[in-house]
């Protein structure tokens, strides 16, 4: 008695396959592509709710710490006065209090927040970027996937292949910023470089001719697809952040964070699916005061300046923007004056996408340390990103001999839904 | 298919052989084969004649190709074919009654079979409607219990067997998500109805399946479209047999080459080679099918063989009527070799000496000298560190480069493996002072601050016995007879490793304890160390259990098995086994002689290295060609599994930037490393090189090997990268050192050619560069400017990305 195996359950056996992906456009079948495109603020190094979202100003003085706190748009509500600009916006977007994660590294809770899954030492699960990318394909020619600064160990294809991994477009906070290794060379012009094109184009013709192997065809097609990039207009005119006007740059803030977050809007409003823009220095183990003045200003007026401006283009329905660490910081202030990295509760803010604004959903207790009411695990949040923008995230991918679910468990939070 | 009946064959045969029926009524499903004059074996079933030396006692019904028990007794069934006769005895018992029906030999397996216990239907975590049964049967006394006992017992009528919902939903008398599964005539019924009317026993002292085979354990079919009839025998541990046939679940590796079986028969579907695995009652068979074409003509002799890899390679080729390719030219071989055995270009220098050498043997001289350059120990060096996983991010930062010198001193003095692999497996000490330790930190949780045994045992097992046991952890491996006590008794041989951390320091001092045991999951009891497939040592008060399990897998016969098909990987891009660290039943060799032979090489020759490496360089089939003038390069599926060819593969991102600073006569920068270290001598921190990381450094996590696959980042780097252009447009590259000697066009354009791709360009190249040249001289562009970018057409050339 046979029994014909469900492609979905394919188990290879001494095949050619070597146990890596064998099933690539099977699976489209179940996604709906919304066509929603997500923009991910990341704070890295897991910002203080407390001294963000979620102050304590009830709390004794070495948890609630030196930073008072001001009301918000929704009454009842406050916020650090660090952030008066989210305050004064706070109807517009809506805030998870009581996120809990259970890593405490840098790296693990990073990919955590950025897989829905909980790192293992066996392989890097894809993140959500690289996903999408696979799952629902480019659009006008635009890489997929970008992530700015840099290379980030959180936003990486893991199993997939580096044909998933992020475009990498470098930081936009410099004057005359251009994409590493995506415009010519200085002083090659376009037909001196589409000539030598051409030439390599022919040398490249012999050894396609007569080797039949994929080999061959596959470093082609990213030869290809590069070269296009290279000559797409579209593609320059996403990433020239030099043609926003003065005055929209500012308002956004000439920092890393506000800069980026100006070139993820221009990047999704192109066609890129996911943009996360990396913001760095928030491992306040020390002089977590004196840093956050410094920084969560830079947040605030980024955030809020993209929300804006996304508002105004008429793109928020069909943009989701998320702003998030990889974890929270210690209630208890330490010895440094500083926060240590903290799981066990923090906060995340979401808009955009049909998000129903101006909530507050869940609370921690006194000291922010645990969350008190409906808490919300990191699954349950990436499935909410998957659900919105479309992607079937129950379905199985097959590597190391074996299935693994995009997302093994997650229920969409529920309250991002209408 | 119709064989002409005349004196066609050799010899014919029936299977399964040693049959012995249990009682009347039991029945055997069989096969014929014959195998033709100086020929192979075909498939004879419907075409031979078969008839019993007493249809009272055993009856032959040809129609359904099956053997009958009638009556107690014995009697020689005669099969004949083309000429050709064979004699089988066939026993018949006198057992009546019913077998006694155990649930978990029997039961489960229906279950597994059916595919109710998989993990999209009652198998899945949270099961299917409340009814929760474990992953392919690991847990039966638990599924007996959700079986009988939960939900008060709603899904059984002990009663009224046939009531029960476990009976009528499979038969889809009442509403059933996972559909029909059987019907009510079928074997799998007969034996859940008897399970419950016996009265449901969770085991029986009845006799056991021990082991099932599957015929024809292996054929080759000469066209698509051929039919080839199936049948399945099971062992019973009271010397009958049971026909399986029908109780098996079959699976194909590779449905292009046979399809899936239907009514115990498969069906040839295109040229390869796959397996076919037949699975029940907790036992697995495999059967290996290869699909070839017939010839038009005979093929030419592939020439003379070196040493055994060639014998029995070529044999292997020629059972499927595949050509090797023929021998590389010595340009091809000598830039071939350079990259595989050193990581490294030949210099003009080295390449014009080989060519000009006239000594017959000089293929083999070069070999030599390259195993004796310091530069192979550094390639070899990256790929153990590959194998023994040695990253920044596992040793937290500190430790890794006292691994790498241990490493790279391993390999350059080719110190025997197995002595390699004790001092790995029985570690102990502050790593920064006995590298070996590190072989450990992959399994530790740094947060913790605990040393996970589940992490190193799938480790341990894939890299020195190719075995994949990692899904055992949590069920029954659903390709192997392999289960969870399996993985258990296997970690609990480092269940004793401890480990202290100095957190500050990030060291890490390891030692072993006197006590300590790991506890089942399940059982919530010790488990006793149990080597896998094998017995429970006796482990005494003067030895370790790590020192007691680095004797038994340096003494295993698949330990050098696993280590030389690792190497071969390495050299044909595929391995004998494929996965190369996919041992098992089900997944045989693809040249099960040549795996053996080369174990036994490599064990009786100290297990050294340098030996494996000289034998398998010099060797015809390594030396074959990628392609020739008449026969493009192709991957067949046979021409790949068989090694007809070398296959033609991308180089590494070190080998890569490497070979890109020599051809350019700049070495590539690594930060603060002196000018000229080679990028696989680098200590790997946390921001390796950018080249690096594009080109799929890896990140060595326990499970995933290198990255392998081509990105729109790494076109990009190539195309408008620093790392190109500065090495192209450097006023001290070669390409500035040929213009100094004051050379023509041409002379130069040759120069670049020979010490990138080590040979001249082609006349159609020549043709395309001419034109080139002189359209950028009409465009006013200089002449420097010109061969730069002729150079930058090199460099970004796919051949330079290869080796082939």
């Amino acid at each position: 008695m046979s029994l014909a195996w469900s492609r979905r359950h394919f188990l290879r056996i001494g095949s050619l396959a070597t146990g890596g992906l064998t099933l690539p456009t099977l699976l489209r079948a179940s996604n709906r592509d919304t066509n929603i495109n997500c923009i991910i603020l990341f704070m890295s190094g897991g910002p203080s709710q407390l001294e963000t979202f979620d102050p304590k100003p009830d709390a004794p003085p070495e948890v609630r710490g030196n930073v008072g706190v001001i009301p918000t748009k929704i009454p009842g509500v406050r916020f650090s006065e660090l952030i008066p600009r989210c305050a004064q916006m706070a109807d517009k977007f809506t805030v998870i209090r009581s996120m809990h994660s259970r890593e405490a590294i840098h790296e693990k809770a990073k990919q955590y927040l950025f897989t829905g899954t909980r790192p293992g030492n066996a392989f890097l699960h894809p993140c959500v970027g690289s996903v999408v990318a696979r799952e629902l394909g480019p659009k006008n020619g635009l890489p997929p996937f970008v992530v700015t600064p840099s290379k980030d160990i959180a936003a990486e294809a893991g199993f997939l292949g580096s044909s998933y991994d992020p475009f990498v477009a470098g930081n936009p906070n410099v004057a005359k910023f251009t994409v590493k290794d995506l415009t010519l060379p200085l002083g090659i012009g376009m037909e001196e470089a589409q000539s030598r094109a051409r030439l390599l184009a022919a040398i490249d013709g012999e050894l396609k001719r007569v080797e039949k192997s994929e080999l061959i065809s596959s470093l082609d097609e990213f030869q290809q697809k590069a070269l296009d990039l290279i000559a797409s207009p579209a593609a320059k005119k996403a990433f020239e952040i030099d043609s926003e006007s003065p005055k929209l740059r500012d308002t956004y803030g000439r920092n890393a964070a506000g800069q980026g977050a100006l070139l993820a809007r221009r990047l999704v409003e192109h066609g890129v699916r996911l943009v996360s823009v990396f913001h760095g220095g928030y491992d306040t183990h020390t002089d977590n005061e004196k840093t956050s003045r410094r920084l969560m200003p830079e947040f605030d007026q980024a955030f809020t300046a993209l929300l804006d401006d996304v508002s105004q283009r008429g793109l928020l329905d069909t943009t989701l923007i998320l702003a998030m660490g990889e974890f929270g910081r210690t209630p208890k202030i330490n010895f440094s004056a500083g926060r240590d990295h903290w799981p066990g509760s923090f906060s995340v803010a979401i808009a955009g996408a049909g998000v129903p604004p101006g909530q507050i959903i869940g609370s921690t207790d006194e000291h922010a340390a645990a969350p008190a009411d409906r808490p919300i695990a990191v699954e349950d949040l990436v499935a909410a990103i998957y659900k919105k923008m479309g992607v079937d995230y129950t379905q199985n991918y097959h590597a190391f001999g074996r299935p693994i679910a995009i997302l093994k468990e997650g229920t969409p939070v529920r309250e991002l839904f209408t | 298919m119709l064989l002409a009946a005349a004196l066609c064959c050799a010899s014919v045969q029936l299977d399964p052989p040693g049959i012995v029926l249990s009682g009347p009524g039991a029945t055997q499903r069989y096969i014929v084969t014959a195998v033709q004059s100086g020929g192979r074996p075909i498939d004879v079933t419907a075409a031979a004649r078969i008839e019993s030396s007493a249809p009272g006692v055993i009856q032959a019904h040809p129609a359904t190709r099956t053997l009958i028990a009638r009556a107690p007794g014995t009697a020689v069934i005669t099969v004949r074919h083309g000429g050709a006769t064979a004699r089988a005895t066939v026993t018949a018992g006198n057992r009546t009654a019913p077998l006694q029906v155990s649930f978990s030999r029997d039961v489960v397996s229906i279950l597994t079979t059916k595919g109710c216990n998989g993990s999209s239907c009652h198998g899945s975590p949270a099961g299917q409607s409340g009814f929760k049964l474990s992953l392919f049967g690991y847990d039966p006394a638990a599924d007996h219990e959700m079986i009988l006992a939960r939900h008060n017992g709603r899904r059984v009528d002990r009663g009224q067997p046939a009531n029960s919902l476990i009976l009528r939903k499979p038969l889809m008398e009442m509403p059933h998500g996972g559909g029909r599964l059987m019907g009510k005539q079928s074997d799998e019924y007969r034996t859940l109805f008897n399970w419950l009317d016996q009265g449901a026993p969770l085991d029986t002292d009845g006799p056991r399946i021990e082991k099932i085979e599957v015929y024809p354990a292996r054929r080759i079919l000469t066209s698509t479209g051929a039919v080839q009839p199936l049948a399945v025998i099971g062992r019973m541990s009271d010397s009958t047999t049971r026909d399986m046939t029908a109780e098996v679940r079959f699976a194909v590796g590779d449905t292009g080459v046979v399809s899936a079986p239907r009514d115990a028969a498969v069906t040839s579907t295109g040229r390869g080679l796959t397996a076919l695995l037949a699975r029940g009652m907790g036992k697995t068979a495999t059967s290996q099918f290869i699909v070839i074409q017939e010839p038009a003509a005979a093929p030419p002799p592939p020439g003379a063989a070196s040493n055994f890899i060639d014998s029995l390679v070529f044999a292997r080729l020629g059972e499927v009527n595949v050509t090797p390719y023929p021998l590389t030219t010595d340009r091809e071989f000598a830039r071939r070799v350079f990259l595989d055995a050193i990581g490294l270009l030949p210099t003009p220098d080295e390449l014009h000496a080989f060519l000009a050498d006239p000594r017959p043997d000089k293929r083999a001289r070069l070999i030599d000298s390259l195993l004796d350059r310091p530069e192979y120990a550094s390639h070899w060096m990256v790929k153990f560190e590959d194998w023994f996983r040695n990253h920044q991010f596992n040793s937290q930062g500190r430790t890794n480069a006292s691994f790498k010198k241990w490493i790279h001193a391993m390999v350059e003095r080719d110190q025997p493996y197995n002595q390699t692999v004790r001092e790995l497996l029985t570690a102990t000490g502050d790593t920064t002072v006995q590298p070996a330790g590190n072989f450990w930190h992959p399994a530790i949780d740094f947060m913790l601050k605990t040393f996970d045994v589940n992490k190193i045992t799938p480790t341990v097992t894939r890299l020195f016995l190719g075995v994949r046991i990692e899904c055992a952890e949590c069920h029954t491996h659903p390709l192997e007879n392999l289960t969870q006590d399996d993985f258990n008794g296997m970690a609990a041989f480092f269940a004793r490793v401890k480990v202290k951390h100095g957190y500050a320091q990030y060291r890490r001092i390891w030692y072993d304890e006197r006590e300590g045991e790991l506890m089942d999951p399940v059982s919530k009891k010790p488990v006793a160390p149990k080597f896998l497939g094998g017995a429970t040592p006796d482990i005494g008060p003067s030895t370790t259990r790590r020192e007691v399990l680095a004797d038994w897998i340096t003494r295993h016969p698949q330990f050098p098995q696993a280590t030389v098909n690792r190497i071969w990987s390495e050299y044909f891009g595929t391995g004998i086994v494929e996965p190369h660290d996919d041992f098992r039943s089900t997944n045989p060799p693809s040249n099960p002689e040549l795996l053996d032979q080369l174990g036994r090489y490599f064990s009786s020759n100290g297990y050294r290295f340098k030996a494996l490496h000289r034998l398998i360089l010099n060797s015809r089939v390594y030396q074959t060609a990628s392609r020739s003038p008449d026969r493009p390069g192709e991957s067949g599926p046979l021409e790949r599994r068989l090694f007809a060819r070398y296959e033609p593969r991308r180089l590494s991102a070190e080998v890569l930037i490497d070979s890109l600073g020599q051809a350019a006569g700049v070495p590539h920068r690594f930060g603060n490393y002196p000018e000229g270290t080679s990028s696989k001598d680098l200590i790997a921190n946390n921001g390796p090189d950018y080249f690096l990381t594009t080109f799929g450094f890896p990140r060595r996590d326990i499970l995933s090997d290198r990255e392998k696959t081509p990105s729109l980042a790494q076109a990009l780097l190539f195309m408008n990268g620093d790392a190109i252009r500065g090495k192209v447009e450097s006023k001290s590259n070669a390409l500035a050192a040929l213009m100094e000697k004051g050379l023509d066009d041409r002379a130069i354009v040759s120069a670049l050619w020979e010490r990138t791709l080590s040979r001249p360009p082609s006349p159609t190249e020549w043709d395309s560069i001419q034109s080139y040249m002189s359209g950028e001289v009409s465009a006013g562009r200089e002449r420097r400017r010109i061969l730069e970018h002729v150079f930058w057409v090199l460099l970004n050339s796919k051949e330079f990305r290869i080796n082939q």
